[in-house]
């Protein structure tokens, strides 16, 4: 089990990824395209929780031992909004072929309302 | 721009990039991750990395040398109407300051199903390759985008 909290996620954070990133989609820095097209205002782009999450799978796992990273989008996290970061182990098992011994973790970020905005799963060298 | 089913196999992009120092600092930096490996030559000789690596997620910073809209067009997909589902990533190999990744992003599924609203949506999964300087595959990734219905 671990856990972390970041933010508030601010304007200047998503854009700081947009720069980082190369992700220039509008809707998440020009409030006036994002009401445009029907949203409150610009809002973060999932890749910037993707990242957070995953330093909390390399904090703990060691990126090394990481094998596989995978993430799933389910809701946005607008500007104002904390997250709750959290991992648990799910499983472990040993690799037929190699003889390595894997572990299998889940990880969330979560919103300060309990909306869960990134699910991922993670592999690791046990 | 809609209509148009995109086929299993079709290339989508080619591109290449730089793994730099600067990149990875600023990468770190804006995933708000502190650690010293992402800086400190020292720091991840401690990890056993031979040089400074980059973060998990770092084969986005691709998206610097891709179109997007080009990408979803040749898709035949409407792009005020795509979002993106879900993206692994498996590594092969450790991917360190000083290495170039070269990537082919493919169309490696394509499903069509009622959307809850009465449209159809449209799931498109993608796989890249990446590969470093030397031909070695250091990254898989698979991406779904999903086209909801208009």
């Amino acid at each position: 089990m671990t856990e972390l909290t970041v933010g508030p996620i601010t304007r200047t954070d998503i854009v700081r990824f947009a720069g980082a990133s190369g992700d220039f989609n509008p809707l998440h820095h020009d409030e006036e395209r994002a009401r445009a097209a029907g949203f409150p205002g610009v809002f973060a782009m999932g890749q910037l929780q993707a990242g957070m999450l995953s330093r909390l799978a390399t904090d703990w796992l060691g990126l090394r031992a990481i094998r596989s990273y995978r993430v799933r989008f389910s809701a946005k996290v607008w500007p104002g909004d904390t997250l709750f970061l959290r991992g648990r182990e799910e499983a472990r098992h040993r690799e037929e072929e190699t003889g390595e011994e894997l572990v299998h973790c889940v990880l969330e970020a979560v919103r300060q309302d309990g909306e869960v905005a990134v699910k991922a799963w993670v592999t690791a060298l046990a | 721009v809609n209509g148009a089913t995109p086929t299993v196999g079709t290339l989508v992009d080619e591109f290449s990039f730089p793994v730099d120092e600067s990149k990875v600092r600023e990468f770190a930096l804006a995933i708000k991750d502190p650690s010293p490996r992402y800086v400190d030559p020292a720091a991840a000789a401690a990890e056993g990395f031979e040089r400074v690596p980059a973060p998990l997620t770092f084969a986005v910073v691709a998206a610097h040398h891709r179109d997007a809209a080009a990408a979803v067009g040749l898709l035949g997909l409407d792009i005020s109407r795509v979002v993106v589902g879900e993206v692994a990533w498996q590594y092969e190999r450790p991917v360190l300051v000083g290495d170039r990744l070269d990537g082919r992003r493919v169309v490696a599924d394509v499903k069509s199903r009622d959307g809850g609203r009465g449209g159809r949506m449209t799931l498109v999964t993608l796989e890249t390759e990446l590969r470093n300087q030397h031909g070695e595959l250091a990254i898989r990734q698979r991406e779904v985008l999903i086209e909801t219905g208009a």
